[in-house]
């Protein structure tokens, strides 16, 4: 959420922030939590090997996508405004391009970490509802954290090289976390 | 004899009562209206109608218009935007970016009359309020745009004499038409010898960031305080053209627009000129694309009218 927050301030001078630009970045940020929920229990249903490696791929395609954005971004968004005079067919293709699928990759992480749960002795519904709960509570915390801390004192791009960095870390920790899942260890 | 007295004070108080009542005339009507962009009120008040807009510290006036003197300027500072009329005189081709209630439309098209007035408004109801509400008629002279104000500027093609940014939401002017990349599109869409014109406010800390970004990007900057309203109106050339002791040439206009001068007091007008603070805009940070934060800055302590 906090990176909606900054992919609002990337899109505005390009395309003003009108209703219309909120309307088409929430709803690409509710797709790509779709998508990569489905997407994520897809993978922590699959066999040992092929989870590994979807789960280095996502992380990988999380981590590029996020840095495509941070380094190219706002060039992008300079050649997709010339690109399509309509703003919403400009918007919705500078969505896609830019965070659809960061968002979709980082999603597909929280059933894996519900499985990870599961697979350790804890109810399925009790590890979904921690996973859910802790996950908005982050979402929270980032929303006030960008908000009213890093806005006001960081350029975006700056943010979003601290996004890219903090994604690198979480993602390879949490990776190598899920690694030592019970399931894992099976043959 | 006391009950005469009695029935007497009675009738006289009666009367008082309903003199009193006829005198203090009741608002015609208020409205609200919760539109995308803004929470709206207007106001009818004997001939006067209000456009005021919610903020965080209540209510502010956005746009007045007289409807039976439409030409006199109720908001004051829309007095103070005439101080371009100072640095290119004969505008042919304006834009105003924030349409409001077109307070500033009806003396612009009487002063001149053959002169383009474009204006862009990014809220549909402020535009269909204006026309209902605040009797405005757009003519082929003053058409409006409903879209966002830089996507305008980026997408129109056209050179403007003057190019007045007074778009405000809820009491604060949205973050991207607040940076230097904007004003520098701004600039670009100026003619030679045009004007760009915006409306600040003097006591907010977004004041120094202001100054110093408009300055990054403009050669001239000449600032207009509209007194005891805290709004300065900025002028700002993109040309050298004026020196630094320039003052405003009060008869040369007087001479050229008499249906300006008729309506406007120019000399006092020009008083309002501020001498430069360069300490101050030496203070403020440059505001850009990638670091504007506005909303914090804008700590908004006056505007148009106190709070109501």
């Amino acid at each position: 959420m906090g990176f909606q927050l900054l992919a609002s301030r990337l899109l505005n001078p390009f395309f003003g922030s009108s209703l219309i630009v909120w309307a088409w970045l929430i709803s690409t940020f509710l797709a790509a939590f779709s998508l990569g929920s489905i997407i994520g229990g897809w993978i922590s249903n699959a066999p040992l090997r092929q989870r590994e490696r979807s789960q280095w791929i996502a992380g990988a395609i999380a981590v590029g996508s996020l840095a495509f954005t941070a380094f190219y971004g706002r060039s992008m968004l300079g050649q997709i405004e010339i690109a399509f005079a309509e703003i919403t067919t400009g918007l919705l293709v500078a969505c896609l391009a830019l965070f659809f699928l960061p968002v979709t990759t980082l999603s597909s992480f929280g059933p894996q970490c519900v499985q990870y749960l599961a697979s350790r002795g804890t109810p399925p519904g009790k590890a979904s509802g921690l996973i859910y709960g802790v996950s908005t509570l982050g979402n929270i915390a980032g929303v006030m954290l960008t908000a009213f801390v890093l806005i006001p004192h960081l350029p975006v791009s700056t943010l979003l090289y601290l996004w890219l960095t903090v994604a690198l870390v979480n993602l390879t920790a949490l990776i190598l976390l899920l690694r030592s899942s019970p399931g894992n260890t099976a043959p | 004899m006391k009950a005469r007295i009695f029935q007497i004070y009675s009738v006289v108080l009666i009367l008082s009562c309903v003199v009193t009542a006829f005198a203090v005339e009741a608002p015609d009507y208020v409205e609200n209206h919760d539109t995308l962009y803004n929470n709206l009120t207007i106001e009818k008040r004997g001939t006067v109608v209000e456009l005021r807009a919610r903020s965080r510290a209540g209510e502010y006036l956005e746009s007045a218009v007289d409807l039976a003197d439409p030409l006199r300027l109720v908001v004051p500072y829309t007095r103070s935007l005439f101080a371009a009329a100072f640095f290119e005189p004969n505008p042919a081709n304006v834009l105003m970016i924030g349409l409001g209630g077109a307070g500033f439309h009806r003396l612009f098209t009487h002063a001149f009359p053959a002169a383009r007035l474009q204006s862009v408004e990014l809220d549909p109801k402020v535009w269909e309020l204006c026309q209902e509400r605040l009797a405005f008629k757009p003519t082929a002279q003053t058409p409006v745009a409903v879209m966002d104000g830089r996507l305008f500027v980026k997408r129109n093609r056209e050179q403007w004499d003057w190019l007045i940014l007074d778009a405000f939401r809820g009491g604060f002017v949205p973050p991207h038409l607040k940076t230097q990349e904007y004003y520098r599109e701004c600039a670009a869409r100026l003619s030679e010898r045009g004007v760009f014109v915006t409306n600040l406010h003097q006591d907010t800390e977004l004041f120094a960031a202001d100054l110093r970004t408009i300055q990054s990007v403009f050669p001239k900057v000449y600032l207009f305080q509209t007194h005891g309203r805290g709004n300065v109106i900025v002028c700002a050339l993109k040309s050298t053209v004026s020196d630094l002791g320039w003052e405003p040439d009060i008869a040369a206009l007087e001479k050229l627009n008499p249906k300006l001068a008729s309506k406007l007091d120019l000399d006092s007008l020009a008083a309002e000129l501020l001498p430069f603070p360069v300490e101050l805009a030496a203070k403020g940070r440059i505001l850009t694309d990638d670091f504007s934060p506005v909303e914090f800055l804008d700590a908004l302590k006056t505007n148009n009218t106190k709070a109501r």
